[in-house]
Parts: structure tokens; C-alpha cells; sequence
């Protein structure tokens, strides 16, 4: 026999509660982790080498209303500005579908390209689409999901613009912050939706990170007082603007995550102290053999950290498995990208498993240590 | 000519604090033991019989006086250092027989052998003589509830045996068995004071037990009366 055989044979030696030991930690692990994952996915910022260096101008009262057409001559001039694209969204809806899992942008290809220069697309689909005043560029993700090859049509239902779009895909692209987006001719929504002349917004490329809060206040400046003042801000920051209307469900998260902790805390330590009050009598026996306080520390501890670890690695290992093998994006219809379980995250839970698995055992520990061998001897079985 | 005791009780007492009174379960008790003794203590319920026998074995403190084991005042050693003695000079025998139930007859003698530094053959070797000499050598594999109230107390001697102790101390170790099961026990515990040249120190009520030892000690409030 060896020492750890001991150890194993202690903790198994109640084989139902070991069970549900283990189990209650790898589910509330499995719990966290899913929780943490949802944090995460809620509050991305999006990572993008040129996100920095882009600028998003849109109205000043509200993202809903339009800016004129004719702002685009005076943003070229302004120094700085290496290039700008209208970027308006279309919103229609893709076949029968009621939410449609993607967006739809209408843009200039030419200096759409100008502003995203990191080519995430071939040279020769980006030709292709920038000829073909129908033709689109569909995000990988899209692609994939909905089975779609180039020179495939792709309609679009149109929700608030009066028109349906029916386009080509020419070309597709990879490795964005969100590989869904399609991007079509602005000029051909313009002619079906019978030449508005207004854009939703623009999108701006900046020379460099340091002359972007000086672009950005020129683009404010120019407009001012006009019939459409502008307000730039920078892409991530734009985005981030949707991401802190889950501030409070992140907070909500939170707190549900605490409580799962604090009660998986609660359960262990009481299911560890009782495990060890059974065998006081026995602790009892060993010391009078000669074992040392410290010693039957290093058994409670290793059983209750083995409990504890075997729980985490079955919870963690398992949420990791699960929402890797699980298409998060599909079964959520879009809302969910990429919830991924990241290492991060998993060495946190992982954390939480080893401080559960030091806690429980501290309790049982001083009381055995404080307990005599005679009145341990005393105690009844 | 006196032969230098192995065990030396020298005044000891043991004195609780119980709310506003004061029990003394031992009043200055002095006694010497030979090797190869196999003293009993008797006495009426209360008397201080366990309380003098773990003194002795250095699981309890004296409130006053000294246990010298072969000059060694148990009393002075701490925590870590008695946890230490114990192992090596004490092998111990309950009235329930206390063994680990998810071990098997052989592991639970072999318990004491791990806070050795034995190679784990040796420890073998020596759980096997341990069982050997209770009569259990073929019950090694069995876990406590396997076997019978006198087959596990027959395992807790082999587990008290296996360091090769200086002394064993039982407190009513047939108290829970037999009459067969008991004579078994006792047999066991007289030779090995007898053979082995043990000293063993054994609590006990039963007149027909205490035949089996070579000396008596009477209790009675704390005091040896005979
Ligand atoms: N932890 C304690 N607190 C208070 N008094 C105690 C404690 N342990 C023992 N005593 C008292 O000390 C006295 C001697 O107890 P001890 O257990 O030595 O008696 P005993 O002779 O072994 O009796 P028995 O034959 O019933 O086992 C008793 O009066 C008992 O009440
Ligand atoms: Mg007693």
C-alpha cells in the first residue's frame, strides 16, 4: 500500500457522496465557464489592425439618420484622410428568414477597398466584384453557413428600403473581426431605391494613430452648423457603443457566476467536513500510531483537492469540448459568433476548482487538529 | 537488586477542570514496570485505569509528575517528537478494534510501517510475521467487516505489533468479544510479554482476563490500592 492508495481509498470509501462531490463541481464549473465564455463573447472589443485607424462618421443627432452624399467631396480634402467610403446599412432579409444572421452594408468597392486595407479577400474577387455593379462580397462565415458559392445569386428582402436586392457574389473574404457582412455597390441601391442621395454613414482611413484625434475634430469642425452635423468617432469606440448596451446583462452575469461559486463553496465544505467528522474516531487511531498533525493535513488536503481537481478537469474539460463542438453560432441564429472557451477562461475556472479544493479541507483540518487523540477515541462511530 | 524499570511512573496526575469543581481521575500515582511485563489494571468504573494507561502511552498530558519510558520523559517531548515516539515505542489495542474499513487486514497493519523509511518489501515481510503471529495469515486480503469481532482484534494486535514496539497497551480488548474470541486475544497478549519480552499494559474488568497477566494493579479515585 502506498500513501496515495490510501488517500484514493479514503475518498472513495463513499463511493455515492464522492460521486456527487465531483459532480456538483464539474457542473458548477461547467456552469462558470459557460458564464464566463457569454461575459466574454458580450464585451469582445473588436481587434482589428487597422480598427484604430479608422473613423466612423455618422449623424449627429442619431445613427438612424442619413448624411448627404455631397459631405464626401469635403472629407477627401480634409489632411489626414487617406480615404472614405460610404458605408450604409440595408437590413434586408435574407430568403424566409424572419432575423437575418448577417448584415448588409452598401458601399463604393473601390475606396471601400481603400479604407480596409488589410486584404482579407483575393485580388482577383475584389476586380471581379469592383466590375460587376450587381456583384457583392459575402463574409466566409455567410458562405459557409448558408452553403453559398461565388457566382451564386443572393436576394435580399428589403426592410425599411423599398427595394429587394438580387446580386451576384463575386467574391468572399476571411479573418475580419465578424466573417458575415455583405458588401454590394452603393450605386446600385441607389438606382433601385430611386437615388436618395444619402448615405448611412462613413467609414474614414487616417494616415497615422497620431493625427486621429486631429481628424476626427476637422471632421466634426467641417460640418458644424450645417443641415447635417456629424460626429466621428473611432471604430473600436463605435463599437464598443454596441457592446455597452450589455453592460447591465453583463453585471447580471456576474452576479449569477458569484452565487454559483458561493454556493458550490458552500456544498464542498459541507460535504468535505462531513466526509472527515465520519472518521474522526479513525484520524483519532492514526495519530495515536504516530501520525502528525501536518500528515493527516496532506491526506484531508489531497483528498479534498482531488475531488475538487477531478470535478474541475470534468467541468472545464467538458464545457471546452462542448461549446467547441457545438455550431454556438448557428443554434443561437447569429447572435453568438465564436464563444469560445479560451484558456483564460479556463485557467480561471481552474483556479476557482484549487481554491474550493484548499478551502473545503481547512475546516476538517483544524478540527481534527484541535481534537486529542483521547477524545478523538471518544467520539462514537 | 531491583531491576531498572522500563516504564517509570513517578507521581502523576491528571486533574479536570470541570466547570467549577475539580475531578482528579489520577492522584499522584507512582509505579515502576519491567520489561516483559504483562501488568492489568482493574478498578471500578471512573478510577482512572484509561486515563493512567494514556498518560503511559503518550496520547494524553499530565496535569503533574513524570512517565519516564526507558529515561525518556514522555511528558517534555512535543507534539511532533511524542507523534514520532508513539510510532516507534507503542503499539495500541482498543476495546473497539478501530481499524480503517476501506483497508484490508494486511494494509491496516501495515499503516504504522508508512510513517517508516522500510522499503515497501520489508514492510511486506514484516505484515506478514505480524499476521503470522495472530493466527490471520490467511485472512490478509480481507477487509474489517469480512471478518469476525475477534479476527478484527486479532488484526489490530498485528497492526500494534508490526514496528516492534516496546510496549502494548490495551484498554479492554475483549470487552467487546466472546469468551473463544477473548482466551484468543489474551493468549496472543500473554506471549508476547512472555516470548517477545514485550511490556504490555492491559485495562480490563473481568477478573477471568486479568488471570492471563503477571501483575495486577488495583485503582481506585486515582490512587493504586494494591
Ligand atoms: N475529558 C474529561 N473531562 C472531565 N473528566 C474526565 C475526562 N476524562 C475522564 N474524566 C474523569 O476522570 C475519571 C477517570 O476516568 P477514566 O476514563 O480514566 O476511568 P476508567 O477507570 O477508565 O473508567 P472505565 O472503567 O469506565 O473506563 C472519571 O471520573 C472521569 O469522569
Ligand atoms: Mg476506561
Amino acid at each position: 500500500m502506498t500513501i496515495a492508495g490510501f488517500i484514493t481509498k479514503n475518498a472513495l470509501r463513499n463511493r455515492r457522496r464522492a460521486l456527487l462531490s465531483v459532480g456538483s463541481v464539474a457542473v458548477s464549473l461547467f456552469l462558470l465557464v459557460t458564464l464566463m465564455t457569454l461575459v466574454r463573447e458580450l464585451t469582445i472589443p473588436p481587434e482589428d489592425i487597422g480598427a484604430s485607424l479608422r473613423l466612423v462618421v455618422r449623424n449627429k443627432v442619431s445613427l438612424a439618420q442619413p448624411l448627404p452624399w455631397k459631405q464626401i467631396t469635403q472629407l477627401d480634402k480634409i489632411p489626414g484622410v487617406m480615404a472614405v467610403t460610404p458605408f450604409t446599412f440595408f437590413g434586408g432579409n435574407y430568403k424566409d428568414l424572419k432575423v437575418t444572421s448577417f448584415a448588409q452594408f452598401a458601399v463604393d468597392p473601390v475606396r471601400f477597398t481603400n479604407v480596409f486595407v488589410e486584404n482579407r479577400s483575393s485580388k482577383e474577387q475584389i476586380e471581379a466584384w469592383i466590375k460587376n455593379k450587381a456583384g457583392c462580397l459575402v463574409g466566409a462565415d455567410t458562405m459557409r453557413r448558408y452553403d453559398m458559392k461565388i457566382g451564386d445569386t443572393l436576394k435580399l428582402t428589403g426592410t425599411f428600403y423599398p427595394c429587394d436586392l438580387e446580386l451576384k457574389i463575386e467574391g468572399t473574404y476571411k479573418g475580419s473581426v465578424d466573417d458575415r457582412t455583405v458588401f454590394f455597390h452603393h450605386k446600385y441601391l441607389d438606382e433601385l431605391s430611386g437615388d436618395l442621395g444619402t448615405v448611412g454613414t462613413w467609414w474614414v482611413r487616417v494616415a497615422s494613430a497620431e493625427v486621429v484625434p486631429e481628424v476626427r475634430k476637422q471632421i466634426n469642425q467641417t460640418f458644424e452648423n450645417t443641415s447635417a452635423s456629424v460626429s466621428a468617432e473611432t471604430e473600436r469606440s463605435f463599437q464598443m457603443s454596441f457592446v455597452s448596451m450589455w453592460g447591465n446583462i453583463k453585471v447580471l452575469i456576474e452576479s449569477i457566476s458569484s452565487v454559483v461559486v458561493f454556493t458550490l463553496m458552500l456544498v464542498t465544505v459541507s460535504t468535505m467536513s462531513m466526509a472527515i467528522r465520519e472518521r474522526f474516531r479513525e484520524l483519532a487511531i492514526l495519530k495515536a500510531i504516530g501520525f502528525r498533525r501536518r500528515e493527516i493535513f496532506a491526506f484531508i488536503l489531497a483528498e479534498s483537492f482531488g475531488l475538487a481537481a477531478l470535478g474541475g478537469v470534468i467541468g472545464i474539460g467538458g464545457a471546452a469540448l462542448f461549446w467547441g463542438l457545438l455550431d454556438v453560432q448557428k443554434l443561437s441564429n447569429g447572435f453568438l459568433v465564436y464563444f469560445e472557451v479560451v484558456p483564460r477562461t479556463m485557467a480561471r475556472a481552474a483556479v476557482v476548482a484549487a481554491v474550493l479544493g484548499v478551502v473545503s479541507a481547512i475546516g476538517p483540518s483544524l478540527s481534527v487538529a484541535q481534537t486529542s487523540v483521547v477524545e478523538g477515541l471518544k467520539t462514537l462511530d | 537488586m531491583a531491576i531498572e524499570p522500563i516504564v517509570e511512573v513517578r507521581e502523576l496526575s491528571k486533574v479536570y477542570l470541570q466547570g467549577e469543581t475539580n475531578v482528579v481521575a489520577l492522584n499522584r500515582v507512582s509505579v515502576g514496570i519491567q520489561a516483559g511485563e504483562f501488568v492489568v489494571l482493574m478498578g471500578p468504573s471512573g478510577s482512572g485505569k484509561s486515563t493512567l494507561l494514556h498518560l503511559i502511552a503518550g496520547i494524553d498530558r499530565p496535569t503533574s509528575g513524570q512517565v519516564l519510558v526507558r529515561g525518556i520523559n514522555v511528558a517534555n517531548l512535543n507534539e511532533s517528537a511524542l507523534a514520532e515516539w508513539r510510532n516507534r515505542n507503542v503499539g495500541f489495542v482498543f476495546q473497539s478494534f478501530n481499524l480503517i474499513p476501506v483497508l484490508t487486514a494486511a494494509e491496516n497493519v501495515e499503516l504504522p510501517l508508512l510513517l517508516t523509511s522500510l522499503s515497501s518489501r520489508q514492510r511486506r515481510e514484516h505484515v506478514a510475521a505480524a499476521l503470522d503471529l495472530v493466527g490471520l495469515t490467511e485472512r490478509a486480503k480481507h477487509l474489517p467487516r469480512q471478518l469476525s469481532g475477534g479476527q478484527e482484534q486479532r488484526v489490530a494486535i498485528a497492526r500494534a505489533l508490526v514496528t516492534d514496539p516496546l510496549l502494548v497497551v490495551a484498554d479492554e480488548p475483549t470487552g467487546n468479544l466472546d469468551s473463544k474470541s477473548a482466551t484468543d486475544v489474551l493468549t496472543i497478549l500473554q506471549s508476547l510479554s512472555r516470548e517477545a519480552n514485550k511490556t504490555v499494559i492491559m485495562v480490563t474488568h473481568d477478573p477471568k482476563a486479568a488471570a492471563f497477566g503477571s501483575r495486577q494493579l488495583h485503582l481506585e479515585k486515582g490512587e493504586i490500592v494494591a
